[in-house]
C-alpha cells in the first residue's frame, strides 16, 4: 500500500494536545495503520485502504481527539447552502460530478503539503489512479462565474500548471508529463472533458489544472472539483475533503449542480445510520460489554448512538465511506473496547488434522529420494517456452501463458519438471559431482474439462549427473522407488528427442504411461551448456 | 614384493641328511679307492637313484662295471646351500629356486597381506585380519585425527521444505484438515467469493498475473453464482450495502492464485453441516506481479487456516492466533486492528520471538457475512494467514528472497538443518 508523511508538529497541533512518539505511535497503529519510519519532525504511515478518512493529516487527528475523548462522539458539519450554480452536461464517459467552495482558509506550508498530499492518496486509491475519480483545487476567486462542466474539442486552449504557455488540450495529452501518464483515460474520444469560466478552460478533468486558477499563499477561498466515474465514490471523495478542510476551520459551501432540468446540491454531509443489536456484538465479538461500554467504544470510535427499542442506533459520519455493514461497526466496538484488553481464547473445538493425500505421497516420495542421496530443490513454477522446450531439444507444447509478464524470464507455468532441474544444474558446473537433485512439485497442464481450463499435476523428477551416470544406475532408482510406493511397473521403449535414441522409457503402469526415464540427450545438455552426463526420470505422482 | 618358498617334507629330510647326490659321494669319498659297488651304494643311502641321476649328471661320478666311481669330489654343492638359506629365510638364485621347485624341494608360500603384518603397524583394519584373528598381533597406526577428508554431502530436503513441513504438522496437530486447490483460477474464487469489489485496486494488472489463452473458466454452480452477483450489487440477504456493481466478465476471467484464500473460499462452498465443526488450512504457491529483486519475487507461499463452527467468536480468534504464534515460539502475543477485505473485525498478530523481537507474524478476521452467506455458511468462520516464506526467511537467517527457490546446489548442500 502507499505510504503518507505527516508533520507530527501540524499533527500534534490539529489534535491539540502533546502525546510523546511512543504514545502517538500507538494511537496510529490503533487506526489499522502501520507506522513505517519516524525523524525527529515527520512520521511516515503506511495506509490502510479501507479508512480514507484518515489518509488526510485533518482526518487523522479528528480520529485521535475522539479516540482519547478530546472530542465526544459524531463530529457535526456545517454545510452553508449553496451560492454558486454549476451548469453539467452529460459526458457518457465521465458523467459524475460533485464541487463545493471552501471558504475562509488560511495558506500555510503545512496546509498546502496537506492538500498534495490527499489529493494524491486519494485520487490514487479510491479514484483508481484518476480514472474513477480525479480531483481539481482552484484559487477560487480567480474563477468568474458561470461555471460549467463540458467536453470541448481538442484544440481548446489552456496554460496547464505549472507552465506559462498556453497549449491545445491535444498538447497537453502529448507533451506534459500528466498528459503522458493519464492520457489514457480519454483515449479514443472526438472531444475532451473540461471546466470552463467566463475566461475559458480552468481544469481538464482528469489531466491537469490551469495555472490561472492556481492556488498560492494568497488564496482565501477554494473551489474543489471531481469528475468521475462512479457516483457513490466521487460524493465519498467530496466528503473526505471538505471535512479535512473543515477540521482546519475553513467553511464548506455547498454548490448547486443543474444537470438540464435537474438539480442536486453537494456536498451533503447529513450522517447516516445502522441498527445495531447489543447481542449480536457481543456475540460476534465474544464478550458480555454493558450497553454503556459499547456506547462508549462506539464515541471513541467518532460515532453518535442513541438508544431504540432495545436497539442502538448507531450514527455514521459521511466521511466514513467503509461502512458497509453491521459488523464494520463491531470491529469499531472492539477497536474502541482495545483489542488488547481481549483475553484469548482458544474454544475446545475438538477435530482431527488430516494432510491432503497428494502432500502425504509427495512427503513418501521425497524421503526415499533424501534416501537415495539426492538433493530436494524447489523452483518457481513460472518459467519460459525456451527452457521447457528448445532447450529440451522438443516441440513447443500448449502451456498456461500470461497476458502481463514482468520479466521474459517468466511467462508461461512449466508443464514439466526436468527444464528446472537441469536449470540447476546449468547454474552449478563448477561446483563437485556428483550433482543428483531432485524435485517434487507442481505443473500446469491445458484442460478443456475443468473449471479452470487447466490442471494442476503434482511431479516428481530427478536428475543424476557425473562422468559415469547411465540408464542403468536411474532405472535401478526409479524401480526402487516404485517397489517402494507399492507399485506394479513396466518399461517400454519410448522416443523423445530429450533422450539419447534407444536409451530411454516411458513407464507404465496400469497400461497407462506414467512417466520417462533415459540418458539425456548431449543437443540437450549442451544447450544447457553441461559438459557432464546426466540421466534422468519424471513421474506423476497423481498417477501412482 | 619378494617371492618367499619354504622347504617341503622332503626338502627338510635333505637339510638334515644332505642331499641325496651329496649323501652318495660323501659316501664314495670315505671309501679308500674313492669307488663302492652299486649295491652297497644303493643299500647304504635313501633315495639312491635320485642321487645317482643328480652326481652322474653333474660329472662327480661314473659308473665302472659293477662299480660306482668318485671322479670329481664337488665340496659345497649350491643346491644343498640354496636350502639352507631358504630354511633361513635369505634370498636365493633364480636358477637355483628353479631346480629346487622342480625337484619339489621347495614350495612357494602364500603369504596373506595379514600376515605380512604381524607384528607391524597397520593402516586399514580389514575383514582378513578379523577373520583369521590377526587383529591380536597388529598394532594399528595412529592417525591424525585433524586431518583434512573429502567433504560428504547428504540427500537433504531443501532448508524452506524443513519449515513447511514443520508447520504442516504443527497444524495437523492442532486439527486442522489440509485442503488444496488449483493455480490457475477464477477471479470468481480469488476475488468477488471473497467480496473484493471488481474495481479492488489489488485486482488490477499490476497485482493479479492474468491468463493469455484461454480467457475465461466455466460457471460451474450458477446458483452460488447469482448470490455472489446480488451480494456485491446490493447486499442480498446480508444486511450489507453491498458494491452497488459487479462485473460477471471478470469473475470468468482466468488468472494466476493471488491468495490462498481462495482455497478456503472453494473448501466452505463444499462444506456441509455435517462436517461443522471443521478446520482446514492450507499452505501453498501464490503468484503476483512483483519487481524481481531481494526483496521480492513473483511466486510466493502462503499458509493459511479457517475455524467454521457455531459459537465462534473474536475471542477465540484471538485465541487462534495465540496459539500459533506460540507454536512458532512466540514468547508474547499482541494484537493490533488490520484491514483485509473479506474479514471484519479483522487483526494483526505481533509476536515476540527470542533474537528477534516483536515480529509480525501474521493476519487474521472473521469472514464477513458478505463473503459466508453466499457460500451456504451462516455459522462464524474465522480465518488466520501466515506469510510463511517470510518466517522462513527469518527463521533460516536469510534476506535474499530469491534463496528460497534456490538453484545454488552450494548452499544447499551447506545450509545447516532446520533446528
Amino acid at each position: 500500500m502507499p505510504t503518507i508523511t505527516y508533520d507530527k508538529k501540524d499533527l500534534l497541533n490539529l489534535i491539540g494536545k502533546r502525546l510523546s512518539d511512543e504514545q502517538l505511535e500507538e494511537i496510529i497503529h490503533l487506526m489499522k495503520t502501520n507506522v513505517e519510519s519516524k525523524t525527529e519532525t515527520e512520521i511516515t504511515v503506511e495506509l490502510t485502504p479501507d479508512r480514507p478518512d484518515l489518509f488526510g493529516i485533518e482526518g487523522l487527528s479528528r480520529a485521535i481527539k475522539q479516540y482519547l475523548g478530546l472530542q465526544k462522539g459524531l463530529k457535526k458539519f456545517t454545510v452553508n447552502s449553496p451560492q454558486l450554480h454549476i451548469k453539467a452536461s452529460y459526458l457518457p464517459y465521465r458523467p459524475y460530478l460533485a464541487a463545493s467552495v471552501i471558504r475562509n482558509v488560511s495558506i500555510t506550508d503545512s496546509f498546502i503539503r496537506s492538500l498534495m498530499n490527499i489529493q494524491d492518496v486519494l485520487t490514487d486509491t479510491i479514484g483508481r489512479k484518476r480514472e474513477k475519480v480525479a480531483i481539481g483545487i482552484h484559487d477560487f476567486d480567480k474563477i468568474i462565474p458561470n461555471i460549467v462542466y463540458t467536453e470541448v474539442s481538442s484544440d481548446e486552449k489552456i496554460v496547464p500548471l505549472d507552465t506559462n504557455e498556453e497549449i491545445t488540450l491535444a498538447e497537453v495529452l502529448e507533451k506534459i508529463p500528466k498528459g503522458k501518464e493519464y492520457g489514457h483515460i480519454l483515449s479514443g474520444l472526438k472531444k475532451l472533458p473540461a471546466w470552463i469560466d467566463a475566461k475559458g478552460i480552468f481544469s481538464f478533468p482528469p489531466i491537469i489544472n490551469s495555472e490561472r486558477t492556481r492556488v498560492t499563499e494568497k488564496t482565501k477561498n477554494l473551489f474543489v472539483e471531481l469528475t468521475g466515474t462512479d457516483k457513490e465514490a466521487v460524493l465519498q471523495t467530496l466528503n473526505i475533503i471538505v471535512t479535512n478542510f473543515a477540521e482546519r476551520g475553513c467553511i464548506i459551501e455547498a454548490t448547486k449542480i443543474f444537470y438540464g432540468e435537474k438539480s442536486e446540491v453537494v456536498p451533503n454531509l447529513n450522517p447516516t445510520f445502522i441498527d445495531l443489536g447489543i447481542d449480536e456484538t457481543n456475540k460476534l465479538i465474544g464478550l458480555d460489554l454493558k450497553k454503556s461500554d459499547i456506547i462508549d467504544a462506539l464515541n471513541r470510535m467518532g460515532y453518535d448512538v442513541i438508544e431504540n427499542k432495545g436497539m442502538l442506533k448507531v450514527f455514521i459520519p459521511a466521511y466514513r465511506t467503509d461502512i458497509l455493514h453491521k459488523v464494520d461497526l463491531i470491529e469499531d466496538v472492539a477497536i474502541g473496547y482495545g483489542f488488547n484488553n481481549f483475553i484469548p481464547h482458544l474454544p475446545s473445538v475438538a477435530t482431527i488434522g488430516k494432510v491432503h493425500p497428494i502432500e502425504k505421497l509427495s512427503n513418501k516420495v521425497r524421503q526415499l529420494l533424501v534416501g537415495f542421496g539426492f538433493q530436494e530443490i524447489i523452483r518457481p513454477i513460472l518459467t519460459n517456452h525456451k527452457n521447457l522446450f528448445d532447450k529440451m531439444n522438443i516441440k513447443s507444447e500448449a502451456v498456461i501463458e500470461l497476458e502481463n509478464p514482468v520479466s521474459s524470464e517468466y511467462i508461461c507455468l512449466r508443464n514439466w519438471l526436468l527444464p528446472s532441474l537441469m536449470e540447476v544444474l546449468s547454474a552449478n558446473k563448477h561446483v563437485e559431482y556428483p550433482q543428483n537433485i531432485f524435485e517434487v512439485g507442481d505443473v500446469v497442464v491445458p484442460d478443456n474439462d475443468e473449471e479452470t481450463m487447466s490442471k494442476t499435476i503434482r511431479k516428481v523428477a530427478c536428475v543424476i549427473s557425473h562422468s559415469k551416470s547411465s540408464y542403468a544406475e536411474v532405472k535401478g532408482v526409479v524401480e526402487s522407488l516404485l517397489k517402494q510406493m507399492g507399485v506394479i511397473y513396466s518399461f517400454k521403449e519410448n522416443s523423445s528427442e530429450t533422450f539419447i535414441e534407444g536409451r530411454q522409457a516411458s513407464i507404465v503402469v496400469n497400461n497407462k504411461s506414467i512417466g520417462i526415464l533415459g540418458e539425456i540427450s548431449p543437443v540437450v545438455l549442451e544447450q544447457w551448456n553441461l559438459e557432464m552426463p546426466c540421466a534422468a526420470f519424471e513421474i506423476s505422482l497423481d498417477a501412482i | 614384493m619378494v617371492q618367499k618358498y619354504e622347504l617341503t617334507q622332503e626338502g627338510k629330510e635333505y637339510l638334515k641328511k644332505g642331499l641325496p647326490e651329496k649323501q652318495l659321494v660323501e659316501i664314495l669319498n670315505k671309501q679308500p679307492m674313492k669307488s663302492l659297488s652299486f649295491d652297497e651304494a644303493k643299500k647304504s643311502i635313501g633315495n639312491f637313484y635320485i642321487g645317482l641321476q643328480w652326481a652322474l649328471k653333474n660329472k662327480w661320478i661314473e659308473s665302472y662295471g659293477k662299480d660306482l666311481v668318485l671322479i670329481k669330489y664337488p665340496g659345497k654343492i649350491p643346491e644343498q646351500e640354496a636350502l639352507e638359506k631358504i630354511e633361513r629365510g635369505e634370498e636365493v638364485e633364480q636358477n637355483l629356486v628353479n631346480i629346487l621347485l622342480q625337484r619339489k624341494l621347495i614350495r612357494k608360500i602364500v603369504v596373506s597381506e595379514a600376515d605380512k603384518l604381524i607384528g607391524k603397524e597397520v593402516t586399514t583394519l580389514t575383514p582378513q585380519l578379523l577373520k583369521s584373528g590377526l587383529w591380536k598381533q597388529v598394532k594399528f597406526k595412529k592417525y591424525d585425527v585433524n586431518i583434512p577428508v573429502p567433504k560428504v554431502y547428504p540427500g537433504k530436503l531443501h532448508p524452506y521444505r524443513q519449515i513447511i513441513e514443520e508447520v504442516r504438522e504443527k497444524l495437523i496437530g492442532l486439527g486442522f484438515v489440509e485442503a488444496k486447490g488449483p493455480l490457475v483460477e477464477l477471479n470468481f474464487w480469488n476475488a468477488d467469493a471473497l467480496f473484493m469489489p471488481s474495481d479492488h485496486p489489488a485486482r488490477g494488472i499490476h497485482d493479479i498475473f492474468i491468463v493469455k489463452e484461454p480467457k475465461q473458466g466455466k460457471v460451474i454452480d450458477e446458483n452460488l453464482w447469482k448470490r455472489v452477483e446480488e451480494t456485491h450489487n446490493k447486499g442480498w440477504i446480508t444486511g450489507s450495502r453491498g458494491w452497488g456493481n459487479w462485473n460477471f466478465e471478470l469473475a470468468k476471467r482466468l488468472i494466476l492464485r493471488s491468495q490462498t484464500t481462495a482455497v478456503s473460499a472453494r473448501t466452505l462452498s463444499k462444506l456441509k453441516r455435517d462436517d461443522l465443526p471443521y478446520k482446514m488450512f492450507v499452505i501453498d504457491r501464490n503468484f503476483r506481479p512483483d519487481v524481481i529483486d531481494s526483496k521480492h519475487f513473483i511466486e510466493f507461499d502462503q499458509c493459511e487456516g479457517i475455524v467454521v463452527g457455531e459459537e465462534l467468536n473474536f475471542k477465540n480468534l484471538l485465541g487462534y492466533l495465540k496459539e500459533i504464534a506460540e507454536t512458532f515460539g512466540a514468547e508474547r502475543v499482541r494484537f493490533k486492528p488490520s484491514y483485509f477485505p473479506f474479514t471484519e473485525p479483522s487483526v494483526e498478530g505481533i509476536a515476540f520471538i527470542k533474537d528477534l523481537g516483536w515480529t509480525e507474524f501474521g493476519g487474521a478476521g472473521i469472514f464477513r457475512p458478505e463473503v459466508t452467506y453466499p457460500l451456504g455458511i451462516e455459522v462464524p468462520v474465522l480465518a488466520w494467514g501466515l506469510g510463511i516464506g517470510r518466517l522462513a526467511m527469518i527463521k533460516l537467517g536469510i534476506s535474499d528472497i530469491r534463496y528460497l527457490y534456490s538453484d545454488n546446489l552450494s548452499w544447499l548442500r551447506n545450509k545447516e538443518m532446520v533446528r
